[in-house]
């Protein structure tokens, strides 16, 4: 062996670029091999088809759109585009599936998720060659990042299948879910979404584009783990799903993540079809950097939120005046250390997301630029690289139009404060609602930032870690979607025994018309049966003259007047929502004891006048009294049963994975709008609403900061009241394991209603109630992640 | 060698709103240590980049002049000679940084060197090695003597107890002290970060041997329980970049203890790469304290070069 070794003539060809590199201490390269995938792509022939029904499907005539490696250019593979015929096809697969593996025990979906673990397991290297590949994200973020929370995914949501019958009694899966993946992160964005489904029962179908070729191969390993044909099923196109998805009669369930537009375009789209809707929008995400921080720290904060491969999207950075000089130097810096290049490259950090986001974030750094911004870049990237170098963005003040738009990857967005205060009010006066981190080592300041930041997760010194066990969601436009955790179960879940929700076009008010003309009201000569509520809207505790002056009739089931009522307007809701922002925060800040005596003393007040709460309702509806008063009787025994559930649940400090605990908190949402249906009676009013007191305010809270249903204008300053819509309903999040007593359906929800008057709702009039929740009313609220600075 | 620091004055409030997020700086320590990854001619490059920043040491109770001698051989002919001909890198110049001892030890290194006729500065641990726990006189004459008997590069070991106390003004008149005794050899502080308690006060004491003086900060002296590790050296290495930003001198940075492969090693030097830049990767600013990774290396590197891997009695020891 000496021997050997003394007259080497070894593999080192490159002896002088030992030389140079010794002097230069540069990087190398550090390669992975595509050919995994290649022969993977290979063997498919020269066109992916669609994975539906356990098997590839290659249908005539669908448009093939190409499908690159963003980094390079190459061509990885085609793929088809599905169109609507196919896209029933595969709702219509999953729907058959749905008969088998709902009924399944819990037990056995555990055993299926825990195989599909094992097969993932088993062709990792495959898994993340091909989702570096096609998605232009460095393969070391995918191995060590994705892959481990996919199998953590797995295994967390296998556990709760195993003891669905317990945990989860009082509650079926919701069906049919179509997932629609974000170009980017579409592995792990998948991952999260159908491991609940399918653990809890439902079957999926999820829609990919070219840039998420991993889907497909997850689809098929599924088979290979053995999980039934049908059960999770991946469609290829490009078309919007807002063109696709509305119509199709077995979808339940929608979870969609991408840009807020199409999100709202969604929206609009299902409204009415059936179809609950889980949206996950935008990607950009704040940062607070006080002076109390560790300053090093935040930076990699910083590289964590937009300088990565594990970076969703842009940063807002908002920086204390007094740290913001040398947060700079340090930013500047550590920018200069990012490496870009190949995904396939171990030794990178950024890859590239592709020439659509490097068009945004050039256009967003144009436009700042042109607004006054400041630009700093490394320099190093050449011109008509596919690379967007990490950039920060400084001197941009909140009222530039650039500032209000959300800013892209890789963008750091930086603005200085100079208070805790002022900080809050920079944050929380966006429409973005995502995710944020505080940094401060002060526990009282960042706890206390990390409270009143209107955001649906907050981090404290740490930016976006993960866990399955850790509810993350959003806010505000950002879409009121939860993952993980609980919370990101019960999104596909709803209680037994709810009948089908209605379908077809949404009732709309014509909200150009509304109240802004008061129909002509003539004296009829006739006297109203019942005259025992005085005139006037009801705003502010007190009836107050309407801004129309004029009356509506109310007529009662044998079309005989039966009341007069106050015609109110635009005006009067302008009013009534202003007094409810005014009594929302002290309402809200009660102790919860208080207002559960509140909500008794109104159960009481109504059960007083039970007897003539029900003939009022007989005479205006018609229906018999029996039925009317049991009606009457169980609305009581909910507020009741209501007032007693003040108590925030599920709120509390968790512990998971090495990360440190997480605070879950529930927030009341502030201002809920109803918008009462034409022709409804009262008590059923109430009863149709109880979701949206009960349990869908979070879909009516992105209703009213900024995803506004369509066609309702906004009232100024206040957002926008949405009437509840057939597509939207609560995201049935458990008040409480034992459903409470309802007329019909059970569905554990609270009832409102206006008594004070003494008369009900009228039956004929718009009416729209300004009412500050109750906290534990007030839906499950925005739990927060936060791990502990310690 | 470069200029010696010479101390500033000191500046408590450079040190007092300091904060380390602990999580945070693990959280780093986990990431830095494997997003570097160097492969073929870049790994026998930086490898042997690798060895010039080594401080060759023995520090045992059973140290004589026969295997400091031995060790000193070993500094000036750290890697095989036909293996750096089949590199092209047989002119370089590889040596190792240093040579470090105890101070009783210190003439018979000297002696070795100058024998095998290189420059390589001895370097001499002091005060009290290693746990500083002896009167200041003795620790101040300590250094004198081993610079009296010719080492360039005295590590001495600071006083735990001051730390802990949080008699920061009191640390700093020690180093001056250290500083002043020194006088033209090279001072490297070993804070002993094993026993300062926290993250917060290792920031701390570096910024103070900083201000006071130091040419270099040292981890660990070896003999704590816990020595060099990643959260640490990141601390570490923050304040030697701010004490730069704040006075525009470059200290140099010492991991010591626990580093025994040159896997390790290369995690090291791409470490001071991303925290501090390519201008602390020369021997003036960076150095490796280790006794057993010269001989890892040099097995890489004979790997490198033949594609397999020596057996031990291929390579000649230490």
């Amino acid at each position: 062996m000496a021997a050997a070794a003394a007259t080497v003539t070894g593999p080192s060809a490159g002896a002088s670029g030992v030389r140079s590199i010794f002097s230069t201490m540069d990087y190398g390269p550090a390669p992975e091999s595509p050919s995994l995938v290649l022969a993977w792509l290979d063997k498919q022939g020269s066109t992916l088809g669609h994975f539906v029904n356990g098997k590839w499907l290659k249908p005539e005539g669908q448009e093939p759109v190409t499908c690159r490696d963003p980094c390079s250019g190459e061509l990885l593979a085609s793929c088809l585009q599905a169109d609507d015929g196919f896209v029933a096809l595969a709702v219509d697969v999953a729907g058959r599936a749905l008969e088998a593996w709902s009924p399944l025990p819990g037990a056995a979906r555990a055993q299926h998720l825990l195989r599909l673990a094992e097969t993932l397991r088993r062709h990792q290297k495959l898994l993340w060659t091909l989702e570096a590949m096609a998605s232009g994200r460095v393969v070391r973020e995918v191995r060590d990042g994705d892959l481990p929370l996919a199998q953590q995914l797995l295994q967390y949501h296998a556990s709760w299948a195993q003891t669905q019958e317990q945990a989860l009694s009082g509650w079926e899966p919701v069906g049919v879910v179509a997932v629609v993946l974000p170009p980017a992160f579409s592995f792990i964005e998948m991952m999260w979404r159908i491991c609940p489904a399918l653990a809890v029962g439902c079957t999926v179908v999820v829609f990919g584009g070219p840039a998420s070729l991993s889907a497909l191969l997850v689809a098929q390993l599924s088979e290979e783990a053995g999980l039934p044909p049908g059960v999770l099923n991946v469609v290829m196109g490009t078309a919007p799903p807002e063109t696709l998805l509305p119509g199709l009669p077995g979808v339940a369930k929608v979870a969609f993540s991408g840009p807020v537009q199409e999100g709202k375009a969604l929206r609009r789209a299902l409204a009415g079809s059936g179809a609950d809707l889980s949206l996950s929008l935008g990607t950009e995400s704040l940062l607070v950097v006080t002076d109390t921080a560790d300053l090093d720290s935040a930076v990699e904060g910083v590289v964590d939120a937009a300088w990565s491969d594990r970076s969703p999207g842009g940063l807002r950075l908002l920086v204390q005046l007094s740290a913001y000089e040398e947060m700079l130097w340090k930013l500047e810096t550590r920018l200069r250390r990012v490496r870009q290049g190949r995904s396939l490259d171990w030794a990178v950090d950024m890859g590239t997301r592709g020439p659509a986001a490097w068009e945004r974030a050039q256009s967003y750094v144009q436009e700042a630029q042109s607004q006054g911004a400041q630009i700093f870049q490394d320099g190093s990237t050449p011109p008509q690289s596919p690379f967007f170098p990490p950039t920060l963005v400084l001197g941009l003040a909140p009222a530039s139009p650039c500032a209000q738009a959300e800013v892209p990857w890789p963008l750091v967005t930086v603005f200085p404060f100079r208070t805790a205060k002022e900080a809050l009010a920079m944050s929380n006066g966006t429409p973005r609602g995502g995710s944020a981190s505080v940094w401060s080592e002060r526990l009282t300041l960042g706890l206390d930032l990390a409270y009143k930041l209107l955001m649906g997760t907050v981090w404290i010194n740490a930016h976006g870690l993960k866990d399955a066990a850790a509810p993350v969601g959003g806010c505000k436009e950002n879409g009121s979607a939860w993952h993980g955790g609980p919370d990101g179960l019960y999104e596909y879940l709803h209680p037994v025994g709810i009948p089908p929700r209605p379908q077809g076009p949404p009732q709309l008010l014509d909200y150009d018309k509304f109240g802004l003309s008061a129909p002509p009201v003539l004296p009829s000569g006739t006297s109203p049966a019942s005259a025992t509520a005085p005139y006037g809207v009801f705003v502010a505790g007190r009836f107050q003259n309407p801004s129309s002056r004029s009356s509506r009739p109310v007529l009662g089931s044998g079309g005989r007047i039966c009341a007069h009522v106050a015609e109110g307007g635009a005006k009067d809701i302008r009013e009534a929502v202003e007094a409810a922002h005014k009594a929302a925060a002290a309402w809200a800040s009660r102790v919860p004891g208080s207002r559960a005596s509140a909500l008794w003393a109104l159960a009481d007040a109504v059960s007083q006048r039970s007897q003539e709460l029900a003939e009022q309702l007989v005479e205006v509806t018609g229906s018999d009294l029996a039925d009317t008063r049991t009606e009457v009787v169980l609305s009581i025994a909910r507020l009741r049963a209501w007032g007693a559930q003040v108590h925030a649940q599920g709120a509390g400090l968790h512990s998971a994975g090495p990360h440190g605990p997480f605070l879950r908190l529930r927030e009341a949402l502030g201002v809920l709008a109803i918008v009462c249906p034409e022709g409804a009676a009262p008590a059923r009013l109430c009863v149709s609403h109880r979701p949206g007191l009960g349990l869908g305010q979070r879909h009516r809270r992105g209703a009213q900061r900024g995803l506004p249903a369509a066609g309702s204008p906004a009232l100024p300053g206040h957002g926008r009241p949405a009437p509840p819509r057939a597509g939207e309903r609560g995201d049935g999040r458990p008040r409480s394991s034992h459903p409470l007593p309802g007329p019909s359906s059970g569905r554990p929800c609270p009832v409102v209603l206006r008594l004070c008057s003494g008369t009900p709702v009228p039956a004929r009039t718009p009416a729209l109630f300004s009412v500050p929740l109750v906290e534990a009313t007030a839906g499950p609220g925005s739990p927060k992640a936060l791990p502990a600075p310690h | 060698m470069s200029a010696q620091n010479q101390e500033i004055a000191f500046d408590i409030t450079w040190i007092s709103n300091v904060q380390v997020n602990q999580p945070a700086v693990l959280r780093r320590a986990e990431q830095i240590q494997t997003r570097r990854t160097v492969k073929k001619d870049w790994q026998a490059a930086w490898l042997l980049k690798a060895v010039t920043f080594i401080d060759l040491t023995t520090l045992s109770g059973d140290d004589t002049s026969s295997n400091v001698r031995r060790l000193c051989y070993k500094a000036k002919y750290p890697i095989r000679e036909d293996l750096l001909k089949a590199l092209n890198m047989q002119d370089k110049g590889i040596t190792t940084a240093a040579v470090c001892v105890y101070p009783a030890r210190v003439s018979d290194a000297v002696k070795a060197l100058k024998d095998a006729g290189c420059d390589i500065p001895v370097a001499s641990v002091a005060t009290g090695f290693p746990a500083g726990q002896t009167h200041l006189k003795t620790r101040l004459d300590e250094i004198r003597l081993a610079v009296e008997d010719g080492a360039k590069e005295i590590d001495v070991v600071i006083n735990r107890s001051l730390v802990l106390a949080g008699q920061w003004k009191a640390l700093y008149d020690e180093i001056c002290e250290f500083r002043k005794a020194c006088g033209d050899a090279h001072l490297k502080t070993i804070l002993a970060t094993g026993e300062l308690g926290s993250l917060t006060n290792i920031y701390r004491a570096s910024m103070v041997a900083m201000m006071a003086g130091s040419d270099f900060i040292k981890t660990s002296t070896g003999k704590e329980t816990v020595n060099a590790t990643f959260p640490v050296a990141i601390v570490m290495v923050r304040a030697i970049r701010d004490f730069y930003w704040k006075t525009g001198k470059k200290i140099g940075f010492k991991p010591a203890g626990g580093i025994r492969t040159a896997k390790d090693s290369l995690a090291w030097l791409s470490l001071i790469k991303e925290e501090l830049g390519d201008d602390w990767l020369k021997p003036e600013l960076f150095r490796i304290g280790a006794s057993t990774l010269l001989s890892d290396i040099e097995r890489q590197i004979y790997h490198h070069v033949t594609g397999r891997y020596a057996a031990y009695h291929d390579l000649p020891m230490a």
